[in-house]
């Protein structure tokens, strides 16, 4: 018996089987996207429209997040609740070994330029409301006061598929700040030390990318094996001779080739915020208060973010994937690590490559306390953080410096060694001889 | 730091010979590399420029099905390190040529 070809791709259907429904044009559709992109897309939308969002007990709009409770809590009722692990929700978890082709979920997706306005028809009135939605992703009514909230995915990088919320308080992250900067109070820059007052702390939710990766890598060098050590002595004068130390080695050519399954790799995205870029400020810091428990985001919801900043992801996987695959390589330089113990002189790796059999591409809002310093240069601004992992209570910070003041002792430390060396030297000079 | 590298090349090559002269040249190698040191390692404390997230450890990351080769090509002797030139197992930020993977 002939079959037509199948509209969309499917696993062959056992003989005498019932022929498939006829798709409806929604999947013709998405299988003409994922012939042409090549990529899978992850479902994470929550399918419902904007407009209100309620406390499922009574039916407020009020709902914020509250640290305490580590729960949504409703204003109105108290009533507290939270959404479901992304992870599970979403399927994320299924083995990385099986994962073929790019998986994007639809948070992930590229960012569209163009307008952010949405309107959206109050559920409670019927008026309808304009939400700016790359500032806030929410809103209230004019008229009846509910807020509104864009509840579902807009391409403009400020709705991510996940969420970690807060678990560190305010005050918790104010005190680790407070004792970050006590240890380095010395020789911190004087109007620094003025300035800083420890509660200006805010807290933000950075867009991050976590990628799961199947990955086979091969990594081709020379090492080299100590045989033999031993000493010479060699005349250097009439009756002087020094020992000199010497190493025999065998040189090998060595290759390794192995599977590696990464789960959750993490990359910022955010430009503004990007690691290798500290020429406005201090972006590193931001990069080593990780890691994130990126296990236990939970399903987005704008209520999460209310009474908190949160910066939208302006970076797309083309812009990543780059600097992901580099961080591939280097998980598999570390990875070779234990199977080279043997040679004893070093490996310099020459060539290295990868092959992705499969990803899998998330975006996520992380919590970070951050405090921002301003410090002012001769060429403008320059912006210090001091940034605490909100859900671990990491901190990594910059303090500017007082130069003179690092001057000063290095000097007297300088001066110090000098004199101690010249007597030393003197010494060693007198017995020595000419 | 390069008066510190400087202290540790003159430090090494003072070893052989000319110990009497060097030790006279001493206060003027430790001296800068004493003033680097305390300077480098406040800097440090105080701006962190050197700390990043050690996602190559901290990831959850699993390996398997790996095969592997070591050949024997050569021998080289009387070598006055005790690490090969160029090694770099321990710098995986590093990166090589590139290699087609399939
Ligand atoms: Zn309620
Ligand atoms: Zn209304």
């Amino acid at each position: 018996m002939q079959q037509p070809p199948a509209p969309t791709q499917q696993a062959p259907s056992a003989p005498g089987a019932q022929p498939p429904p006829p798709a409806p044009a929604e999947q013709i559709q998405d299988a003409i996207d994922e012939a042409t992109s090549g990529d899978r897309v992850i479902d994470t939308d929550r399918g419902k429209s904007h407009g209100l969002d309620k406390c499922p007990r009574c039916g407020s709009s009020d709902v914020h997040y509250r640290i305490e409770s580590r729960a949504l809590v409703c204003d109105y009722c108290r009533n507290e609740w939270n959404e479901d692990n992304a992870e599970k929700a979403f399927h994320l978890d299924t083995p990385i070994q099986e994962l073929r082709g790019d998986h994007v979920a639809s948070g992930a997706q590229d960012v569209q330029a163009g307008d952010s306005m949405v309107t959206i028809k109050c559920q409670g009135c019927g008026a309808e409301i304009v939400v700016k939605s790359d500032e806030t992703l929410q809103a209230r009514c004019h008229w009846c006061r509910q807020v509104l909230s864009i509840n579902h995915q807009i391409p403009n990088g400020a709705v991510p598929d996940a969420v970690l919320p807060f678990t560190l308080t305010r005050e918790q992250a104010v005190e680790q700040i407070k004792k970050f900067v006590d240890s380095r109070r010395t020789f911190a820059n004087r109007t620094f030390v003025k300035e800083f007052v420890p509660d200006n702390v805010k807290g933000v939710y950075m867009p991050y990318m976590v990628v799961d990766g199947n990955l086979h890598t091969d990594l081709r060098g020379t090492g080299e094996i100590t045989t033999r050590t031993y000493t010479v002595q060699r005349r250097v004068g009439k009756d002087q001779t020094v020992s000199e130390r010497y190493w025999d080695a065998s040189v090998h050519e060595l290759g390794r080739s192995f599977d590696v399954l990464v789960n959750d790799l993490t990359a910022g995205s955010s430009r503004q915020y990007d690691r290798t870029d500290s020429s406005a400020a201090t972006n590193y810091i931001l990069d080593a208060v990780q890691p994130y428990d990126t296990r236990e985001a939970l399903v987005f919801n704008p209520n999460y973010l209310s009474r908190f900043t949160s910066e939208r992801r302006d970076l797309d996987i083309d812009d990543l994937d780059e600097r992901v695959e580099d961080k591939f390589l280097t998980i598999a330089r570390e990875k070779a690590r234990p199977t080279i113990a043997q040679y004893d002189r070093g490996v310099r790796w020459e060539r290295e490559g990868v092959a992705i059999r499969g990803t899998r591409w998330i975006t996520m809002y992380v919590p970070v306390w951050l405090y921002s310093y301003y410090q002012q240069t001769s060429k403008g601004s320059y912006v210090h953080y001091i940034a605490v992992n909100g859900r671990t209570g990491k901190t990594m910070g910059s303090v500017p410096v007082s130069h003179p003041r690092i001057f000063s002792l290095a000097c007297a430390g300088g001066a110090v060694a000098t004199a101690a060396a010249a007597v030393v030297g003197w010494g060693v000079f007198l017995t020595q001889g000419f | 730091m390069d008066t510190i590298l400087a202290a540790q090349v003159l430090l090494a090559d003072g070893g052989s010979s000319e110990g009497g002269l060097f030790a006279l040249a001493l206060p003027f190698v430790v001296g800068p590399a004493v003033f680097g040191a305390i300077y480098g390692g406040i800097y440090r404390y105080y701006r962190n420029k050197d700390k990043r997230f050690g996602f190559e450890r901290e990831t959850d990351i699993q390996v398997g099905n790996l095969q592997a080769f070591d050949h024997h090509v050569g021998d080289k002797n009387r070598q006055r390190s005790a690490t090969m030139s160029g090694a770099n197992q321990d710098d995986p930020l590093q990166r090589v040529g590139r290699l087609e993977v399939r």
